[in-house]
């Protein structure tokens, strides 16, 4: 008998189908990975397993029974923890707070026994080698640390069946490595792990089989024994990918941006760089090394220090994304949902604001939007039922592409890309590895921020790395490897040893 | 049909429409006597008494939309209405002169409450309370417990540009809700105020002027005030300090029946006005029936309530 057990899951969200029959089993005590691309279902049918949403048809049963959840805590109560992507804690509160959310121990007379779970907390977070304090606001934890004290939590509720969303998604190299040994002791005690991923490394390291979805369906359930990567890659896009192509060194024009000694403390200090038309550099750094702080800077979300900017020749200073953007520099930024997307408007309106705003539209010409809205829609093969659906009925993938739709509408002479494929899956990425490509092609100097090391590899005609707000040096393309980046990324330069 | 349920005014349309038939049916009058409630005359008294609430509305439903509250309204329509009462009765300056500077007290006050909520960076709850506070007090320290009758100076029978003075206040909250509801959904402006309502950090990296829009919204709020007041002035005469008191609720229930989120990014500036229509019928019909005195504010709570409840129900995805 299987532990859990899927039954011809079908749910949707308007005119999008997420799931379509999705039927599966997980057995006891091994550790089960859920792949497929972005929109494929995944989120949707974790969302069902901790019983935030309820499916239209189908369901799933417990150890053999049949069971309807109607809210987390029935989930929680018989033993199923899922430990969203974006983590749902309360920022607020202390971390034994978030642990014991809704299962706070309380006296008889209806106090909180702030020491008990104090105490409780302190053995759990033992458990999981995390060494932080239960009273620490949990908006003081780096993002690592909160997602164990969402493994924690599921073990207050002494959970049989933990289930993942990406959780390695924001962490370092070594904080994974944490997480996987806690997992893998967690199974060791008999825990059922269910581990949601795009990372295949990962998921061939730790998980006994793997479940692949396409557009919310079920494609096949693999042994890992029995399969490679690139045939779980397949299954998951459907086709095989393409290989890299070398792609056209551009010719040595002058310049297009140059910017020389910028500063901002304590974000970056004296950084120098020259982007020409038609290239695509790279910016490979660890997350905190001040990448995403100098783009914002750049486009004018922050004033700089010191330090110039010249766009072909011409100094120039911007005080706001809407001035960087009529000069013809544009930031695609890290976070889709937080600065993104207008999730009140229709993918109409957020695919044409930021060319109304650059162009000067004064009256709106909804016709004309309308139409260049289903061109883009074709174009960049967005996945949506109609140009007035909102970015929230999209998949994360889907909602990148409009992200970057958006911003290419305004014909930008230099691009700016935060982390551009952060949380899509292969086929996504591959496809705005296309498109940045093309915009390349076109005569847009671009400039890719990235902790994806393969991502930059690829991509890139030269590599930048950055280390601690500076510049630690560049790399052309021919002669980067892995190890030659991320050895510049993690270590002192030669001056300073 | 379908199709015209789904635009979010009809339904506003339709409820005012429902509103009116209950009472209607419901006042009655016995064979050969006049219909209390459906006349000519009583339609104009409705709409002239809901036109300073649905000329605030108006500032107000794109304040709502901004993602911001504006608590203001009730005093400084009081403050616009003495200021420019004061000047007329008591200063012997012209009618346009008074009325021009009570607009520019609105102008004024909105100028204040934009330098608080963009400049100081207040939230706009706390910044709209001083602002109506200071209001509220500066028109008090002005009129010092005096009465200014404008209407009853005006020449009798004066039609300012062939409008009878009784259409006035009806035909300037028609003009400009129907005025902004264009510029709000036809134009780059309105959108981006409906942008950062909906999000105000995706709205900068967009490249929209936050600050600016947000401005812009506070000083019109606060000059449609103003205009709210100075038409009060004109049409009901009544220049005191305590005028309008309590109105900024009513004003922001309005719009929030008329369709506005107070998390921001939705709403309906046609709405409000339709919203401030739908409270105005109300207090026109409830005192006519016997017994029920007493219980028009419980009534007006109460249908707040069952309408943001009944769009709840019905903004839901049909499967």
């Amino acid at each position: 008998m299987s532990r859990l057990e899927f039954h011809d899951v079908h749910k949707s969200f308007r005119a999008v189908k997420a799931l379509r029959g999705v039927g599966f089993a997980i057995e006891s005590g091994e550790a089960h990975a859920i792949v497929g691309e972005n929109g494929a279902g995944k989120s949707t049918l974790l969302r069902i397993l901790a019983g935030s949403i309820a499916p239209d048809q189908g369901g799933m049963s417990l150890d053999g029974a049949r069971v309807r959840l109607h809210a987390p805590r029935e989930a929680l109560t018989r033993g199923i923890g899922v430990v969203h992507q974006e983590t749902m804690a309360f920022p607020n509160l202390s971390v034994a707070a978030n642990v014991f959310a809704g299962r706070e121990i309380i006296s008889r007379a209806g106090r909180l026994q702030e020491r008990a779970m104090h105490e409780k907390t302190r053995e759990l977070l033992a458990r999981l080698h995390l060494h932080v304090s239960p009273d620490a606001p949990m908006d003081s934890l780096p993002a690592a640390h909160r997602q164990l004290v969402q493994v924690a939590r599921a073990l207050v509720f002494e959970c049989r069946i933990l289930a993942l969303d990406e959780p390695t998604t924001s962490l370092t190299d070594a904080e994974t490595e944490h997480l996987f040994a806690i997992l893998e002791g967690l199974r060791a005690r008999g825990l059922t792990l269910i581990y949601v991923s795009h990372r295949l490394p990962e998921v061939f390291r730790l998980c006994d089989r793997i479940t692949v979805l396409r557009d919310g369906t079920h494609v096949s359930t693999l042994r890992r024994a029995d399969v490679r990567p690139a045939d779980v890659v397949r299954a998951m896009v459907g086709r095989d990918l393409p290989a890299r192509e070398p792609g056209a060194r551009p010719a040595l024009e002058a310049p297009r941006l140059t910017v020389a000694g910028l500063t901002r403390r304590p974000g970056f200090e004296r950084v120098s760089l020259a982007l020409r038309p038609g290239e695509i550099v790279g910016l490979f750094g660890l997350v905190g090394s001040g990448r995403s702080e100098l783009l914002e800077t750049l486009v004018g979300l922050h004033a700089p220090d010191a330090g110039t900017m010249e766009l072909d020749g011409r100094a120039v200073r911007f005080r706001s994304p809407g001035e960087a953007a009529r000069a013809g520099i544009v930031l695609v930024p890290e976070d889709r949902q937080g600065q993104g997307l207008l999730f009140n408007l229709g993918l109409a309106d957020n695919l044409a604001l930021p060319s109304a705003i650059v162009r000067g539209v004064v009256a709106i010409d909804r016709g004309g939007e309308k139409r260049s809205g289903e061109e883009q829609i074709a174009r960049w093969h967005i996945k949506a039922s109609s140009v007035e659906a909102t970015p929230d009925m999209l998949s994360g993938g889907n909602q990148q592409k409009v992200v970057l739709a958006r911003w290419l509408a305004t014909r930008p002479r230099v691009l700016l890309l935060d982390e551009p494929t952060k949380g899509v899956d292969v086929g996504a990425k591959y496809e705005i590895h296309g498109i940045v490509r093309a915009v390349a092609a076109e005569g847009a100097a671009c400039l890719v921020v990235s902790s994806d090391l393969p991502e930059v590899l690829s991509l890139a005609d030269r590599i930048l790395v950055m280390r601690e707000g500076r510049l630690q040096g560049e790399i052309t393309a021919a002669a980067a490897t892995e190890e030659s980046v991320m050895h510049l990324a993690t270590h002192a330069s030669i001056e300073a040893a | 049909m379908r199709g015209l349920w789904r635009i979010r005014e009809a339904r506003t349309v339709a409820i005012l429409l429902a509103e009116i038939l209950f009472f209607t049916w419901y006042l009655w009058p016995d064979a050969g006597r006049a219909h209390p409630f459906l006349n000519g005359a009583n339609g104009l008294l409705i709409l002239k008494y809901s036109s300073v609430y649905g000329i605030a509305a108006v500032g107000a439903a794109m304040v709502i939309i901004s993602g911001g509250v504006d608590l203001s309204p009730g005093a400084v329509i009081a403050l616009a209405g003495v200021v420019a009462g004061k000047l007329f009765v008591e200063g012997g300056h012209s009618l346009g002169l008074s009325l021009a500077a009570g607009l520019s007290v609105g102008i004024i006050a909105g100028a204040v409450t934009a330098g608080l909520v963009v400049l100081v960076g207040l939230p706009p709850f706390i910044g709209t309370l001083g602002v109506m506070g200071i209001a509220r007090g500066v028109a008090f320290i002005v009129t010092e417990g005096r009465f200014f009758d404008v209407s009853g100076l005006l020449p009798p029978g004066w039609k300012p540009m062939g409008i009878p003075v009784a259409w006035i206040a009806p035909a300037v909250m028609i003009a400009l809700g129907v005025g902004f509801q264009v510029l709000m959904n036809g134009f780059q402006w309105g959108r981006s105020v409906y942008a950062v309502g909906g999000n105000e950090t995706a709205a900068l990296y967009s490249g929209i002027a936050v600050g600016r829009v947000k401005t812009s919204v506070y000083l019109l709020a606060g000059t449609l005030a103003a205009v709210a007041g100075v038409v009060l002035v004109v049409v009901q005469g009544q220049g005191k300090a305590d005028l309008a008191t309590g109105y900024e609720l009513d004003i922001i229930a309005s719009a929030v029946v008329g369709g506005a989120s107070l998390s921001g990014g939705r709403g309906s500036v046609l709405g409000a006005v339709l919203g401030t229509l739908i409270f105005g019928v109300l207090r026109n019909a409830l005192p006519q029936i016997p017994g029920a005195t007493f219980y028009d504010r419980l009534i007006v709570g109460l249908v707040v309530i069952v309408i943001v409840v009944m769009d709840q129900l019905m903004a839901r995805p049909s499967k």
